[in-house]
């Protein structure tokens, strides 16, 4: 299946003000807006509360979250729609990964999950190299835990 | 790599052009020399993480301002990538635009 989707990353910040359920509740939002449009969530991060460098609308820390997700090119807009609408995020940027950046992730990704595994998994990392998947998806085909 | 004054590949060396060998004998007001080298050439990166502001920070002043490459030995492509993210992290206040030293 021909797959046209491009690979998006977006960080946003969500108001530290909320409390951790409505956290999770605007977070869910986003990630059911882009599933249900065709997208599909690759990865969530949720960074948690950090100190702004300066002043957001009055306040000095928020909540961040990163999102790297496939999705069709028009859902976008849609998404930054709802990032405007949205009073509790309050910053939002939304990037296409390129070649080199997502080099770089899977890169990353191999060595951040090469170190804690088991020595089969590893095996199977270096397999999974060439074709770059993620090796998240390897792991219940391997060791036990 | 040998420094050579003549050699035709200028890219990666910090400095206008025929001012390289000379620019410590020029007293180049203060600023210490940094390594000759760009960093990110050395270790093949080829992707700047504008989250990542640990290191990004080592390319912004105290006063917040972006390092120009001749000081942080960085070459040009590696610079405008690195202004990008640092420009970026600034919209997401992990890097300030202005910071304390200024006052």
């Amino acid at each position: 299946m021909p797959d046209t989707r491009r690979v998006y990353e977006t960080t946003f910040i969500v108001s530290a003000s909320l409390d951790d359920h409505q956290i999770d509740g605007v977070i869910e939002k986003v990630r059911d807006l882009i599933t249900k449009n065709g997208g599909e969530i690759r990865e969530l991060v949720k960074w948690g509360r950090k100190r702004f460098s300066y002043t957001i609308k009055k306040k000095n820390n928020g909540f961040y979250v990163v999102i790297e997700f496939m999705a069709p090119g028009d859902l976008i807009a849609k998404l930054e729609r709802h990032y405007f609408l949205d009073e509790s995020i309050l910053r939002y940027i939304t990037l296409v990964l390129d070649k080199r950046a997502l080099k770089a992730r899977t890169a990353a990704a191999l060595l951040a999950a090469e170190q804690p595994a088991a020595e089969a998994k590893t095996d199977e990392a270096a397999k999974a190299a060439a074709p770059a998947p993620s090796p998240a998806t390897q792991s219940p085909a391997t060791t036990t835990p | 790599m040998p420094f050579q004054r003549n050699s035709r590949n200028t890219r990666n060396t910090p400095g206008r052009p025929g001012q390289r060998g000379e620019r410590s004998q020029r007293g180049a007001a203060g600023q210490v020399r940094k390594k000759r080298t760009c960093r990110f050439c050395d270790n093949k990166e080829d992707f700047i993480d504008y989250k990542a502001e640990k290191k990004l920070q080592r390319f912004v002043s105290e006063q917040g301002r972006i390092i120009p490459k001749r000081i942080t030995g960085t070459c040009a492509k590696h610079q405008r990538m690195l202004v990008v993210a640092i420009k970026r992290a600034r919209h997401l206040a992990l890097l300030p635009f202005v910071s304390d030293a200024v006052k």
